[in-house]
């Protein structure tokens, strides 16, 4: 008697365990979250290599990195070039007097939200405040080179020559967007200026 | 009693039942092991130990061919206890056995359970960056904003089971329904411009008619993840808002206008939200001095308690991780020098097999000590 109740309630508790996995839709109000913009350009941005969301299926995945045709370059030897991540066409260890940079060069289709919060984006990054739309204009370098426009933006905090900077180009490309970045302490990035805007003359449709 | 019922009693209390299941499962561990080199860890878990049957997929078709981890521990936990109930008699010179026995019990209830409840998040955070929310390694959600209040986001997160199913979704908190047209569990997106031959989409709205999406295979492999893509038409009172295309593949964000309100619709990690917060203050990467060998990695953060007033800092790391409202924080893994990645478990069973592993070992050594004093006490006399 005793081994058959306890059967009949085995199955009971197995129903029931097997009934809480039953999913839900959930509502809930949360305080106002900055917008998750691009968040595969932030990531390629910051050099993520790691686990979620860059799998390695992130590599052949064309939306976030934009595949067609690549953008061709010459790099200046003295630039060391870097393993390839899933999220980077390519990175740059660029070392001056003045100390060392990292030059990323990623690419995303579409206009991956425009030139304006791209800046913004960057300018936050370096912790700067960022600009209004009407100050665009003055806050960027307009360059034409082999039949491409790109945007340059100079992020340079005064008086810290350790200050995190970014010298950085925006290219738009097919219907994607490139991104050239580089990324370092002030005085590095201020040394590498002149080789950087050297190097971007060198960009161009294959 | 009834001949059948005999019967199955009979068959539950036999020895020669443990016997056949335990072999059952030597087998399923062996096959198991094997097979981990093609489907990982966590694949091979779900398909031979978190499962009633295992199941060969022969062309499209799936056959059942071998009893799964529940079905097998399930027996075994029957077959004990109906051993236990019929067989032994409650006395000081068995009480040994009976806590070895219940030991035995409660772990494969644990066991049980940990697997039917146990959940893995993740939170990522940089140094400074302070979340109230951990999201899910594997799962995602389709999460319909309203975003319309400066101050806060009213958040209706549809899981991807449901989407997967294609259950329609009518919320009080949602002036539309939300109905699934097509689901992929992994795909690739690619832009239309891109995808000449592309057929045409289901999408009539947001970035959907410029993407082209390719179903995939699903993926287990370890180190790879599925990236499913859904497609959701919103139906408002007055017919069909359009088509829009959700991928877990991270878009741009596609905001639209419905009554009187602004939309966010975004497809994500499926996200777990606490009433406290975590801050990471800083994350160290320590390495030998002189080498690249990395020595401890460890998480500064900073536990912002629901009341919003007091804090406690703790430092996880490798073995130590942080224990806080059912929920257990470890060290997982790091991305650059900066951003630290911590695993985040609920298993409320976490306790069981310590506690049942205790009670195995108590029971034995209480069982040896009675056969031992009484085998003294025999041989002491002439």
């Amino acid at each position: 008697m005793s081994s058959r109740l306890f059967i009949a309630g085995l199955a009971a508790a197995t129903l029931l365990l097997a009934g809480c996995g039953e999913e839900k839709v959930a509502t809930y109000r949360v305080p106002k979250e900055k917008d998750p913009e691009l968040p595969m350009a932030a990531a390629a941005d910051s050099g993520a290599q790691g686990p979620p969301p860059t799998g390695p299926s992130m590599a052949d995945t064309s939306v976030p990195t934009a595949t067609g045709a690549d953008l061709t370059w010459e790099a200046p030897p003295a630039w060391q070039r870097k393993p390839a991540s899933a999220m980077r066409k390519a990175t740059y260890a660029v070392g001056v007097a003045g100390g060392e940079s990292e030059l990323s060069i990623t690419a995303f289709a579409g206009d991956t939200g425009g030139e304006f919060a791209n800046v913004n984006r960057w300018r936050g990054q370096v912790g700067l405040a960022p600009l209004r739309p009407e100050d665009l204009e003055g806050a960027v370098h307009r360059l034409q080179g082999n039949g491409l426009a790109f945007t340059i933006v100079e992020l340079v905090p005064e008086g810290d020559p350790n200050a995190k900077s970014i010298l950085g180009a925006i290219v738009p490309f097919e219907g994607s967007t490139w991104f050239f970045k580089l990324t370092g302490p002030a005085s590095a990035v201020e040394g590498a200026k002149p080789a950087f805007i050297e190097f971007l003359h060198t960009v161009k449709a294959p | 009693m009834n001949e059948v019922l005999r019967q199955v009693r009979t068959l539950f209390v036999s020895l020669r039942l443990t016997v056949v299941l335990l072999s059952l499962s030597i087998v399923l561990i062996f096959w198991a092991t094997l097979d981990q080199v093609h489907l990982g860890v966590w694949a091979v878990q779900q398909k031979f130990f978190h499962s009633f049957l295992v199941f060969v997929k022969v062309g499209d078709l799936r056959f059942p061919v071998y009893p799964g981890g529940y079905l097998i521990g399930g027996l075994l936990l029957v077959n004990l206890v109906s051993a236990h109930v019929y067989r032994f008699k409650l006395s000081w010179r068995k009480c040994g056995i009976w806590l070895t026995h219940a030991g035995l019990i409660l772990l494969l209830v644990g066991e049980i359970v940990s697997g039917l409840v146990q959940q893995d998040f993740q939170m990522r955070l940089d140094e400074g960056e302070t979340k109230n929310y951990s999201e899910s390694i594997r799962t995602n959600e389709l999460a319909i904003i309203d975003a319309t209040d400066p101050k806060f986001d009213d958040v209706v997160a549809i899981p991807e089971s449901m989407l997967a199913k294609g259950l329609v979704v009518q919320n009080p908190k949602l002036p539309f329904r939300v109905v699934p047209k097509l689901y992929y569990p992994n795909s690739d997106l690619q832009m239309r411009s891109q995808a000449p031959g592309a057929p045409a989409s289901l999408a009539t709205q947001g970035i959907g008619p410029m993407v082209a999406v390719t179903p995939l295979e699903v993926t287990y492999a370890e180190d790879a993840r599925n990236w499913p893509t859904v497609f959701v038409e919103l139906v408002g009172p007055d017919g069909s808002l359009g088509t829009w295309l959700a991928s877990a593949i991270p878009l741009m964000p596609q905001k639209f206008d419905f009554a009187g309100r602004s939309w966010k619709l975004v497809m994500r990690p499926q996200r777990h939200y606490q009433p406290y917060s975590v801050t990471l203050e800083k994350f160290s990467h320590d390495i030998y001095p002189g080498t690249d060998i990395a020595k401890n990695f460890s998480s500064k953060i900073r536990l912002n308690m629901p009341d919003g007033v007091s804090t406690r800092e703790v430092l996880i790391y490798m073995n130590n991780p942080l224990r806080y409202s059912g929920l257990t924080y470890y060290q997982a893994s790091f991305d650059g020098e900066h951003t630290t990645i911590l695993e985040v478990v609920r298993n409320p069973s976490w306790l069981v097999p310590y506690i049942s592993c205790s009670a195995i070992a108590l029971g034995l050594v209480i069982q040896f000590m009675i056969h031992l004093v009484a085998f003294a006490g025999k041989r002491r006399r002439p």
